[in-house]
This record gives C-alpha cells, structure tokens and sequence, in this order.
C-alpha cells in the first residue's frame, strides 16, 4: 500500500526538483552580464584587485576561473564559455590563436618575475648557487613542470646559466603548476623551490619563509600574455575590450608592479 | 618511447606492492572487524571508511602535511629511521594503501560477516584452532569476496592520481606514474601521447576486470552448481 510517507516523500522530492530549477533561472539572470576571466594561477592574487576596480568602474561584475594556462587552454578549446583569458605565458595565447579559439595573438601584459623561497630558517640565500649545489644544506628542491609551466622552464635555465643543472636534476621535485610547487616549498616538504614573485608578495604568503629575487639576467621575465576569446567577441564584444583596454591602463600597471612584475612600456593596440 | 614504458612499469609495480600489503593488512582487519561486539567496531569501520568520502587531493594534502620533514612524524621518519615518504615510491606505496585500505577491507569482512556462522563452530567442535578455521575453513569459502577485494584494490591504485600528484613530485621513473603522465600530457597540449597512455590504461584495466568476472562467474557456477 503506497503510504502516507510515500506521498510525503513524492512531495519533498518534487518541491527539491523545482527549488533547482528557480535557483537555475535566478542564475542565468543574474549571470547575462557577467564576463568571465580564465586567470592563470600565478595572476591569482593580482587579479583579486583587478576584479574589484573594474567592477567599481564599469559596474561589469566579473568571474574569475582560476587554474594552470594549460588546463584552461584545454577548456576553451573544448568550447567553455571565458571570455577573457589571462595566460601564463605567450605559448598558449597563440596556440588558441591558431585555432581560431582567440580573435587575436596575445598581448603582453605583465612580465613575470622568478624568486628562491623557503621556510627553512638557516638557509643563506645571499649564495644561491653554493647552497643549491650542497646536498647536505638542500634536499629536494620544487620547481613547476618545466614542460608546462613558464616559471619551471625559467628555473631550470637559470639552473643551466649558473652551471648547476647537474648537480641539481636529481633533487627535483615537479609541481603540476606554480600552485602546487608554491604548497610543496610554503609546507616544507621541499628546502627550497622556486616560483612567481607574485606569490611572495601576495597577502596571503607575505612574511612566510625567505626569498630572494633572482637576477633577471640569468633567466628570462616570463611576458604573460592575454587573448580575447571567441566565446568573449561572441557574447561579451564590448564588455571584453572594455577589460583588455582597463587591464593596461594605469592603475593596473601600478597593481601588477605591486605583485613584482614589469610591465610594458607601452599599451598595445587594441584588438578591434 | 622509453619513458612511456617505464612509466607502466612503474604504475604497475606501485599497484602489485600497494595490493600486497593492502591484502597482508586488511585481511586481519577484516576479520577481526566481522568478529567483534565491541562499542569500538563502528569508529573503526568510519575510519577505514573516511578515504571513500575525503577528496583524494585533499587527502594527498594533509599526507603532505604530516610526511613533510617541517611534521612530527615525517621529521621522526627522516632523522630517526631515514625515511622518506614524500617524493619517492615508498610514499607512494603508503599513501596508495590508506587511499585503498576500504577496497580491500569492505569486501573481505562482508564475506566473512556472510559466512554461516556454524562454519566456523563445526570446525571448532572438530578441535580445530582459531588459526587453522580461519585458513583452512574461513578463507577458502569466501575466496570470490578476497579476490573482488584484489581487484578493486588494485585497480583503485591504478587509476589513482589525486594523492599522488600531492605528495608525489612527478619525478620520472620514482613517482610519475600513468596517470599522471596523462595529465602532463593534456597540460602541455600532447593530447596525441596523452591518448595513447590512456588507451593502455583502458584496454589493460579492462581485460583484468574481464578475467576476473570470468573467473568469479566459474567459480560461483561450480559452487552454486
């Protein structure tokens, strides 16, 4: 016999299905306006800033996907719906590019800067290279996947330009991305590792740990690059611009300066 | 091509020593679980329970938190024992049978708990010991349970992948195995050699998995008559 319990639980079930669907529509109103930003993970902490000044000028409210270039690469390709995508280096801006994923090659909008840190208190600093190349003083050493992540293919040519590769290679470990290598040195799983200055910088890591910023002749300054993607153009033409022309304007370049990186000299022509 | 079949040789003898000890551990486990009265038996079993539940990368985290040289017990393991448990096989092989510890537990004490309980009084009114029940009576009648619980296991560190990229450090030939690889893979856009790992992957789980059933269905056919 179907009980009352039945009828109940029928109710219950039915009245579930349709708070969904009201909270779907409530969403999709409050979303038409809304562009959203891919943000490469070491851009994170920039971007927060970034987000609440655009939205106080333009009134544009703004969502950001935080992840690694490559992943979000990955993503757009598949058809998500970023408008905006904020990479960590030139190479994916330009492979979406060439897919036609992106209406424009990406423009450079911050340089990247590489910085040694760790948590452990005794480590000279001052002399890199002779701490990284003793192997009682440094054990394992974390650096993002050099295949991936700009900032690990930087540290391994800083490694090479000092002439330690060598001696260091057996002693690296690999973070997927910049965000994990930053957990495995800010947790002191590694002695020592290597990432974005911007990470040092940021609220949430200031005072952890040492670091030092490593001299830019010995690497090369990571240039990020941006790209308006054809999703953006599509559904967010005008909100897209109106972001790529605020990202180089100067109160931006002021924000990026404050998390360690350089900017360009001067601002790009806009893409349409 | 090389680092492609080391990577498989290296996922699979990471699945052939997590299974090991998972079965060298979980069967008394299992047993003593499906045996107790005690008030302990459902923290226990909660316990045992929790790596279903928790998000692997999550798990992997706070495995990274307590096996780092900066914790108590990863400093003790360091300096004490000279172990390392982040960023080598051994770690992996660790955090693989926490991971797995359920799959292999779950299936083997409800086995156990399954059997007739006047199976294991038949064999002791014959003066057999607890021991020699438990080998020569117990463990034979529930061997399709123990061999799912194998598989499940096995196949579980298999296609593990949020623990290790935690505390594994992606380190060729020492912790970057399959799975891992794959994600590389798709990272750095080679989604032609990311394909080709996961094919692999597919097709070797599968014919396992088809062994097994195989396997269990005889076996049942030949019991159940």
């Amino acid at each position: 016999m179907p009980g009352i319990n039945s009828v109940v639980g029928y109710c219950l079930l039915l009245l579930f299905l349709l708070s969904i669907a009201a909270c779907k529509q409530k969403d999709a109103i409050g979303q038409q306006g809304t562009l959203h930003v891919a943000v490469a993970a070491n851009v994170q902490f920039a971007m927060q800033e970034i987000e609440q000044l655009f939205e106080s000028e333009t009134g544009i409210p703004v969502e950001s996907i935080i992840s690694s270039s490559g992943k979000l690469t990955a993503q757009i390709m598949e058809g998500a719906p970023f408008d905006i995508f904020l990479s960590a280096d030139m190479k994916y801006g330009n492979t979406l590019y060439d897919k036609k994923m992106a209406i424009h090659p990406p423009l450079v909008y911050a340089y990247g800067a590489l910085v040694a840190w760790t948590v452990k208190e005794d480590k000279d600093l001052k002399n890199l290279s002779k701490l990284l190349t003793d192997a009682r003083e440094i054990d394992k050493i974390a650096i993002a996947n050099p295949v991936n992540a700009p900032y690990g293919k930087q540290a391994i040519n800083f490694f090479e330009k000092l002439g330690i590769l060598d001696q260091v290679a057996s002693r690296l470990v690999y973070g997927e991305s910049i965000a994990q290598t930053n957990q495995y040195i800010h947790t002191g799983a590694t002695d020592i590792g290597f990432t974005a200055k911007s990470v040092v910088l940021s609220p949430e890591m200031s005072g952890k740990g040492r670091w030092i910023t490593l001299d830019p002749m010995l690497y090369e300054p990571i240039a990020q690059g941006v790209v308006i993607t054809r999703h953006g153009e599509e559904k967010q033409s005008e909100a897209s611009l109106r972001f790529i022309d605020f990202l180089f304007s100067d109160p931006v370049r002021n924000i990026f300066r404050k998390y360690g990186y350089e900017v360009p000299d001067s601002k790009p022509v806009l893409p349409y | 091509m090389d680092l492609f079949y080391q990577t498989f040789q290296l996922t699979l003898s990471l699945a052939f020593s997590a299974t090991f000890i998972l079965l060298i551990l979980g069967l008394p486990i299992a047993y003593l679980l499906s045996r107790t009265q005690s008030g302990w038996k459902p923290l226990l079993e909660a316990l045992i329970s929790l790596p279903l539940v928790l998000p692997p990368t999550v798990l992997g985290f706070y495995l990274l938190l307590a096996l780092s040289p900066n914790s108590m017990l990863g400093g003790f393991l360091a300096e004490q024992l000279g172990i390392k448990l982040i960023f080598s096989f051994e770690g992996l092989i660790a955090g693989s049978v926490i991971y797995s510890l359920p799959f292999m537990v779950q299936p083997i004490q409800s086995g156990f708990e399954n059997l007739p309980g006047n199976l294991a009084e038949a064999s002791y009114v014959l003066g057999k010991s607890k021991l020699t029940t438990l080998f020569k009576v117990l463990i034979p009648n529930i061997k399709p349970s123990i061999i799912t619980a194998i598989v499940l296991s096995f196949a579980h560190t298999i296609g593990e992948f949020g623990v290790i990229l935690m505390i594994g450090g992606n380190i060729p030939g020492e912790t970057r195995v399959a799975s891992i690889a794959i994600y590389d893979e798709v990272e750095a856009m080679n989604y032609a050699i990311a394909n080709r790992y996961a094919l692999v992957l597919i097709v070797f789980s599968f014919l396992i998995l088809l062994l097994v059933y195989t396997f269990n269905k005889k076996y049942f056919r030949i019991k159940g008559r």
